[in-house]
């Protein structure tokens, strides 16, 4: 079975997956495979990218999607003329002959991978360029295109070692799927430790965040800029912070990782 | 974010070759668009009946043995950066389909309808009227006979070549300066001499330090990327963005040597007022600094090293001078006033706190300085002052030691080709070429954007005034490759009459950008309508800024459907190749390319022979491929079979001394090429030629306004005009080239679709000064100052500092009310016109003052209603300006 693994944390955000493509599928026909993408709208790999943080704790994430070849895709099922089968290599597939262009499948997708192309009215996603592999290709246009090989395709048996660390990419959707994401985003928190008297950033003052649920404490030290970072940090959970140097400290008592936080540069009194 | 990660061995993607995928055949071409003599990022384009079907990146591997490369490898802490077996194109070489068959592309010669060679040519509406379909025929008789005209009446001088520049690269076919080849036997030209628009501080400023000649930065630059793998801690990336910025020069290799270092543990601290694209992946910290204010946080962090005594007082003993005044300067003994982080933090926006731990981090690890060219600080009013203090700041850590030195990632310090290696540098190739019978002539019109050879010279940042004023002087032309001293020599426009001196009344450019690219926008649209400029020629692929203030346009072919060859030899991709270009589609409308275009007119001047020299193209591409030495690798009809070569690395780079290494171990024998073979922090050259001028003294200091130029917050002008704009080369574009790509206006920091249906260049813009403004984001907005306004469209996201906006130069022009008000995001329109500072003829085109505000429905009402051709134009908002807007009979 053929497979995704995209690993978050080498991508670059260049655009170079989405734009081969649409190098491949714009302006091309490759029926019975795929019709052609309309120039613009359809991202059948498409970044989402997410701005995390603020000045000056600031970073950007993006997550190459496309579509999940489900083992067992829910398009499949709804498709009512059955133009969606899968291929013996896994690949799931939109037959451009067969698809009337009811949009049902579009409204199964948890991933919103299937986009409707309203010209020729049907409905179309990625197929893992199944006209190349299927000519010889070992992988598709978008992994040929990846300068920092984060996108890797191949044998899902090949690719064991990287499906082992794998993460679902929406945790709340609960299907077997054949793109493997590693690394992907944790929320995080941060600081800036200062004396106001001295005007000096504090090194070395012990920062512990309890999870005010699990009563679990993780414990950082400020380093040679007065920064702490707790990173991997679960999702919509309060936590209490406690920060000590000397006989001083602070402590913030409700910080919410319903996003990334950047407390600021925080003055130890 | 990868602090880690071990990067996996490195498994080769195999892609079918010879014969693609459902195609009929496979060219190859360096789709890189630094352009001249260096290609850069090969890729494979496979074509069937004769339409492109992909583009896609050359794998160096499939039609040689990988061990025939000689591998190159860095290893430390067990980790290993290894070369990538195929080429990493950018994402807009890798969609240039999309520039190939855009619709702007020009399709036949075209005339200004109004005007008229031997009547009324109304170069007042130059930019506004439009333009009506001749014949090759028609418009090579018009030109030649402009030309003969007005050598007959004003002399040669009186045609300013405007030919250099970035483009496609293409070499017998040279995208820029064909028309020297032309012109030069006519009796001369007068040249616009290209200045270092991406470097202008270490041009005008680090020179005087360290006495490069080679386009200012550090030099030599040898093998520094495995010294810092092996010996760097703390890698300062200061303004610039690997991430971005290498990517039209040689794309994206540069991002895995970034990486890399992350993963061995240098810590990167990026240092700039905007998170640009590698301080948002890779920085450990981010530390935003006020555009064009990095002079103050340098200043501190010097008094911080001389209060704590951090320093290296050795090497300053032995390998410097001046140390003694810029101490005075600093500890406030020369005006009073010391230059410490309370001083600085005001006036940079840093914190005290940040300042102290970034002056202390650093004198305790062993620290290079990283850059790409661009970004905030070294492009702005008064850049040679960052730029000497960075020196400064280098110079008292030990400049030269392992793991100390200024490095443009990846641009050079890679290991070495066996050419490279024969003859010291990629450059001895191309002396090699020039010693040839032809490579004179074929390095000619490339040598116009480095050098400055024309008969009478203009910099490029003062053609306006030239133009207007009839007279200018300046010292030094800004060719880049000219010794320091030129800064020192005083030139003239016009050169004396009996020398053959002229007033410009002709433009011929092939490099229509000056609007969008260089200073003061405005003032070109002003300028170009002089009727002092009887005619103005323009040849480009596509009907975009400059050419639509053109009288006559030729249509030019890409780099796809040209037959040439590109040597891409310089550092910043995995392996150098020599790609030749075979045509890969037929040619778009009537287009030919530049050379061709110039030899259609030499026909009717009489002029082709001395032209061409009796050489076809394809000679050309032998003399080139035999001329550079490839012969001795490699026999043409085996090149020819394959399409590519790939040089080998050099089995002793490894050896190779790491930049200035030579210097810290020896300055005696080994001194920079300064007057004192010394880092001079204090230039007595300066002080002897300039004795008076207040903005570029003998050493570097923080100027708070000046005679050229008042952009601080603390001026009167911040008053109205209260953020400071920075603007750095775009993610999207290169310059001005591919902002017509539908693909990639569609990225997240691409173009903002507004309200009226008009995609917009963005405006990167805090929430804190988008709310004190009641802008959100996807607003229209203009972003304005006295010199006009610019509309974009708002980002408003937390990658900019507060009171900071940011826009990308480089966005096609589209002209609402002409020098006055754009559409298209061209924000250079509203840039300084002063120059770098008065003796530096560079430009100053980030860290100025402007002003946002929304644009209303209502206010938008007004403008189409004033200015109806403007909006009536037909566009399309996917690729933005059309063709057929601007021609008589299409729409």
């Amino acid at each position: 079975m053929k497979a995704f693994v995209i690993d978050l944390s080498v991508c670059n955000g260049c655009y170079a997956c989405q734009i081969a493509c649409k190098d491949e599928h714009v302006g091309n026909d490759w029926t019975p495979y795929a019709k052609p993408q309309p120039d613009t709208g359809h991202f059948w790999l498409g970044i989402k990218e997410t701005v995390r943080g603020t000045v000056p704790k600031v970073m950007v994430t993006y997550v190459p999607m496309l579509c999940m070849h489900c083992a067992d895709a829910p398009c499949m099922k709804a498709c009512k003329p059955g133009a969606i089968y899968k291929r013996e290599d896994g690949l799931v597939i939109i037959d451009p002959e067969k698809c009337t262009g009811c949009k049902l499948c579009m409204d199964v997708c948890p991933y919103d991978a299937i986009f409707m192309n309203s010209g020729l009215n049907i409905a179309q996603k990625c197929t893992g360029c199944a006209h190349l592999l299927d000519d010889g290709w070992e992988v598709p246009r978008c992994v040929d295109n990846c300068p920092t090989e984060a996108l890797k395709f191949g044998e899902e048996k090949d690719l064991k070692k990287y499906i082992a660390k794998a993460e679902p990419i929406t945790p709340d959707v609960k299907l077997k799927t054949r793109v493997y994401y590693l690394n992907t985003p944790k929320k995080w928190v941060s600081g800036t430790l200062y004396d106001p008297k001295e005007k000096e950033v504090i090194a070395g003052a012990k920062c512990t965040l309890t999870d005010l649920e699990t009563r679990e404490a993780i414990i950082d030290e400020t380093n040679a800029w007065g920064d702490f970072w707790f990173r991997g940090l679960p999702d919509n959970r309060r936590f209490k912070l406690k920060i000590e140097k000397g006989k001083k400290t602070v402590t913030m008592d409700s910080i919410c990782t319903d996003t990334d936080r950047n407390l600021g540069d925080i003055a130890l009194k | 974010m990868s602090v880690g990660k071990v990067k996996e061995k490195t498994k080769k993607t195999k892609v079918k070759e010879p014969l693609a995928s459902m195609a009929d055949k496979t060219v190859y071409k360096a789709l890189g668009l630094s352009g001249g003599i260096f290609g850069a990022a090969p890729c494979a384009i496979d074509v069937k009946n004769d339409r492109i079907v992909r583009i896609r990146p050359l794998h160096f591997d499939a039609k040689y043995d990988p061990k025939t490369f000689n591998p190159w490898k860095i290893t430390k802490n067990g980790k290993t950066l290894e070369p990538m077996y195929k080429a990493l194109p950018s994402p807009f070489s890798l969609a240039y389909k999309k520039r190939v068959y855009s619709p702007n592309r020009i399709k036949y010669p075209l005339k200004r309808v109004d005007w008229n060679p031997d009547g009324e040519r109304n170069t007042q509406n130059r930019g506004k009227s439009k333009f009506v379909r001749i014949s090759w025929d028609e418009a090579t008789d018009l030109i030649a006979k402009e030309i003969r005209r007005l050598h007959k009446q004003y002399g040669p001088c009186t045609i300013l070549i405007q030919g250099d520049g970035h483009g496609e690269c293409m070499f017998v076919n040279a995208t820029h300066g064909s028309s020297s080849l032309l012109l030069d036997k006519m009796g001369g030209f007068t040249q616009q001499i290209r200045n270092p628009d991406s470097w202008e501080g270490w041009y005008w400023g680090s020179k005087h330090v360290w006495g490069s000649g080679l386009i200012g930065m550090m030099n030599p630059a040898n093998n520094i990327v495995k010294d810092i793998s092996e010996h760097t801690q703390l890698l300062l990336v200061w303004g610039g963005d690997p991430e971005t910025t290498p990517w039209g020069f040689r794309g994206q290799y540069a991002s895995n040597i970034v990486r890399f270092w992350s993963e061995i543990g240098i810590k990167q601290v990026y240092i700039c007022p905007d998170l640009n694209y590698a301080a948002a992946i890779h920085a450990n910290k981010w530390i935003p600094v006020l555009p064009n204010t990095d002079a103050a946080l340098q200043l501190a962090i010097i008094y911080m090293w001389i209060k704590e005594g951090t320093y290296d007082k050795e090497y300053i003993k032995t390998h410097t001078i001046g140390f003694d005044k810029i101490q005075a300067y600093v500890m406030g003994e020369e005006d009073g006033e010391a230059k410490t982080p309370e001083w600085a933090s005001k006036k940079c926006g840093v914190p005290e706190w940040t300042i102290k731990a970034l002056a202390r981090d650093w004198a305790k690890k062993v620290c290079t300085i990283g850059h790409y060219f661009g970004g905030g600080m070294i492009r702005g009013p008064l850049a040679h002052e960052p730029a000497r203090l960075e020196c400064i700041l280098l110079g008292m850590q030990g400049l030269g030691k392992p793991g100390v030195h200024q490095a443009q990632i990846s641009y050079q310090g890679m290991p070495r080709n066996i050419v490279s290696k024969k003859t010291g540098s990629h450059m001895g190739m191309f002396e090699r070429l020039k010693g040839t019978k032809y490579g004179d002539r074929l390095l000619k019109p490339h040598s116009i954007t480095p050098t400055a050879w024309g008969k009478q010279m203009i910099p490029k940042t003062m053609i306006e005034k030239a133009i207007n004023e009839g007279k200018i002087d300046f010292y030094g032309t800004g060719g880049h490759e000219v010794p320091t001293s030129d800064q020192f020599v005083k030139y003239s426009y016009p050169i004396p009459k009996e020398k053959g001196g002229a007033q410009v009344h002709m433009i011929w450019t092939d490099t229509p950008c000056r609007i969008t690219c260089w200073n003061c926008g405005n003032d070109v649209i002003d300028t170009v309508r002089s009727p002092k400029i009887e005619f103005v020629l323009a040849q480009h692929p596509w009907l975009e800024n400059d050419c639509l203030y053109a009288d006559i346009i030729l249509p030019i072919k890409t780099i796809v459907e040209t037959d040439d060859i590109s040597p891409c030899v310089r550092d910043g991709e995995s392996f150098q190749s020599l790609v030749l270009m075979k045509p890969a589609i037929p040619p778009i409308g009537e287009a030919l390319s530049n050379y061709e275009a110039v030899c259609e007119i030499a026909k009717k001047l009489n002029m082709y022979e001395e032209v061409t020299e009796g050489r076809s193209v394809p000679d050309l591409i032998k003399d080139v491929f035999y001329g550079l030495g490839f012969g001795d690798y490699i026999s043409y009809d085996e090149f020819e079979e394959k399409g590519y070569y790939v040089l080998p690395v050099a089995d002793d780079w490894e050896d190779d001394v790491a930049g200035l290494y030579d210097f810290y171990k020896d300055p005696v024998k080994n001194p920079l090429p300064t007057p004192s073979g010394k880092l001079e922090f204090y230039a007595e050259r300066i002080a002897k030629h300039f004795p008076d001028d207040k903005e570029r003294g003998p050493y570097p200091k923080w100027i708070e306004r000046s005679e050229s130029h008042d952009e601080r917050i603390s001026s009167e002008r911040a008053k109205l005009y209260p953020l400071l704009l920075m603007s750095n080369h775009g993610r999207w574009r290169v310059h001005a080239q591919c902002d017509d790509i539908t693909w990639t206006r569609e990225a997240y920091t691409g173009k903002i679709l507004g309200f009226d249906g008009y995609k917009y260049e963005p405006c990167w813009i805090n929430p804190n000064d988008a709310k004190a403004r009641g802008i959100k984001d996807g607003d229209i907005v203009k972003v304005f100052n006295e010199r006009g306004g610019v509309l974009c469209g708002a980002r408003v996201f937390e990658r900019v500092m507060p009171g900071v906006v940011s826009v990308d130069h480089g966005a096609r022009a589209d002209a609402i009310i002409p020098g006055k008000l754009d559409r298209g995001g061209a924000i250079n329109t509203v840039t300084p016109a002063g120059l770098t500072s008065k003796n530096c003829a560079g430009q100053a085109t980030s860290g100025f003052l402007v002003d946002i505000e929304k644009v209303t429905p209502e206010q938008m009402g007004k403008w189409m209603n004033d200015y109806p051709d403007a909006f009536n134009r037909e566009y399309d908002p996917d690729s933005g300006l059309r063709f057929d807007a601007w021609v008589e009979g299409r729409k």
